[in-house]
């Protein structure tokens, strides 16, 4: 049972951190901070809650960041003229999407939309580039794990490349 | 499908509620403006000297300090600057003024007066026009020396009455990301990541804005010093309050155009108080060094430290200038210009925003909340 002196304070708002620090730590681009250091993200994320249907990110709206889901669930679509909707992924706890968003300001390729009530945690390009200047070495380290997904995925897209140019020869 | 007019209550209602709701606050605001107008003013330059401050305080950050650390420092240096200057300065220009003042008073205006109506009597029969065009001079020039004086013993009177200037800087320095974090937690989803980048774009235009509008005003500053100091030393001591001359000159500039006239005046009605032997050439090199130092900063500083966007009409600063005398006198019109720059440079924004998001878009209009109603 909740302590009911306690429980909505203190202890309620550590377990809270500590959540916000479990999820933070699923990111790959956060996966190797420090407790003190994933302390500074923190300070620098925003916390929202859609509801289902709600609409995250626009296609098309200028990029500003990615989005860490830490509860719930979001669908990725692409409105297409002629085929119409199409769902890329679906994510759930953990996941983050719009990382590209934050290395330049170029329209969101495709539109997220809550599939469920969720509670999603957002990391900006402002934010970010502030906090490399004022914490370099972290910044660095947060900055070298962004290039690090992004080489993956550009290397597991090279990949399909090669896959699809094989079969057509 | 039709809509009936019963339909349509709870909207209108809605739309009712929100209409009163903003008169209320723009009366509420009206009618308490008076009694929060100290304490906004207080907030605007403790806002204006956290923008100023913010950029050292990065830097010691960047540096490694920890972020309390580099703004108490800082503060404490600001605070020791202000402080000193402000002891030595303040009643040093309150005098200054108050003595040109009564020196205007009492000879050098009637002996300019008496020499226009001799003028005019000899090379127009018409003496009575020449005592009303000296009657006309003479109360404009008591008039903007009174307004002057009144100014910088507001000043001075405003910063020696209020240590709290300095504390909410710091807490606005401290906490201005919590600041914004909780302001944007406020804002609709659906406007989420539109406000948040307007007001990200807002914050670092303005911040540039004022920074670039401060150094400029204190190079134009140095350099008036530098040039009086010159003349000085020429001359053989025409202008005894340079240092101050030239401050006021580096302030003036943040009106542009108008600026440099009003900052030459009074380096010209000091040396003409003096009376030196050879008035005319000083007056003429105190002429020179004014527009040299204004195209040093036409042609070097201002385009590398003001904000090319910030551009104004001359139409437009007039009538700023003009509105901001009107409101506020000379503090007013000191700072109307700077003013209308941030209102443009934040205008601008929100027109790139709204450009730039669709909001038009059905998400963004409710289409998401009507089909979770259905």
């Amino acid at each position: 049972m909740e302590n009911p002196i306690w429980g909505n304070g203190f202890f309620k708002k550590k377990k809270k951190e500590d959540d916000i620090f479990k999820i933070l730590k699923q990111v790959p681009i956060f996966s190797d901070l420090t407790p003190k250091e994933l302390t500074e993200v923190e300070k620098i994320v925003h916390k929202r809650s859609y509801k289902k249907n709600e609409t995250i990110i626009h296609a098309g709206d200028p990029g500003l960041g990615m989005y860490i889901i830490v509860k719930g669930s979001v669908e990725i679509v692409e409105q297409d003229e002629k085929a119409g909707k199409r769902t890329l992924a679906k994510l759930s706890d953990g996941s983050f999407f719009g990382d590209m968003a934050l290395l330049d300001e170029d329209p969101r390729s495709a539109s997220a939309i809550a599939l469920v009530d969720s509670e999603i945690m957002g990391f900006f390009r402002p934010e970010f580039l502030d906090l490399i200047y004022r914490k370099p070495k972290l910044g660095i380290k947060v900055l070298l794990a962004l290039a690090r997904v992004l080489g993956e995925r550009l290397r597991h897209t090279n990949e399909l490349l090669t896959q699809i140019q094989e079969k057509k020869v | 499908m039709d809509i009936y007019a019963f339909q349509l209550y709870s909207q209108i209602l809605k739309i009712f509620w929100r209409v009163f709701l903003i008169i209320l606050a723009i009366v509420f605001m009206v009618f308490a403006f008076p009694y929060v107008k100290d304490v906004l003013i207080m907030f605007i330059i403790a806002w204006l000297l956290s923008v100023l401050l913010s950029p050292l305080v990065n830097f010691l950050e960047h540096k490694g300090l920890a972020r309390g650390w580099a703004i108490l420092i800082v503060m404490i240096l600001i605070f020791a600057i202000v402080g000193v200057s402000f002891s030595l300065l303040i009643p040093r220009i309150i005098r200054t003024v108050e003595s040109i003042i009564s020196k205007l008073q009492s000879d050098v205006i009637t002996d300019y007066s008496l020499k226009i109506e001799n003028f005019f009597e000899k090379n127009f029969n018409n003496a009575e026009l020449g005592r009303n065009v000296t009657a006309t001079l003479n109360d404009l020039i008591l008039k903007l020396l009174g307004s002057l004086g009144e100014f910088f013993r507001s000043v001075g009177s405003f910063l020696a009455s209020i240590v709290i200037i300095p504390f909410i800087t710091f807490f606005l320095i401290k906490d201005a990301r919590r600041f914004k974090r909780a302001f944007i937690s406020q804002v609709p989803n659906r406007y989420f990541e539109l406000s948040l980048n307007i007001i990200h774009k807002i914050g670092n235009q303005v911040g540039k804005y004022i920074q670039g509008q401060a150094l400029d005003a204190l190079i134009v500053g140095i350099l008036s010093i530098i040039g009086l100091f010159i003349i000085n030393l020429v001359f053989d001591g025409p202008l005894p309050y340079f240092v101050l001359i030239g401050m006021f000159a580096g302030l003036a500039n943040l009106i542009p155009y108008l600026g440099p006239v009003f900052g030459a005046v009074p380096a010209l009605i000091i040396a003409i108080l003096n009376n030196p032997p050879n008035l005319g050439l000083v007056l003429l090199w105190i002429v020179i060094v004014f527009i040299l130092v204004q195209a040093i900063d036409n042609a070097f500083v201002s385009p590398m430290v003001v904000s090319k966007s910030v551009n104004m009409h001359p139409l437009t600063v007039v009538v700023a200038v003009i509105i901001g005398g009107n409101i506020a006198g000379a503090m007013g019109m000191l700072f109307a210009v700077p003013f209308t720059g941030i209102l443009k440079v934040a205008s601008s924004q929100v027109i790139w925003g709204i450009k730039n998001y669709e909001l038009s878009h059905p998400s963004r209009v409710g289409e998401n909340l009507s089909k979770k109603d259905k």
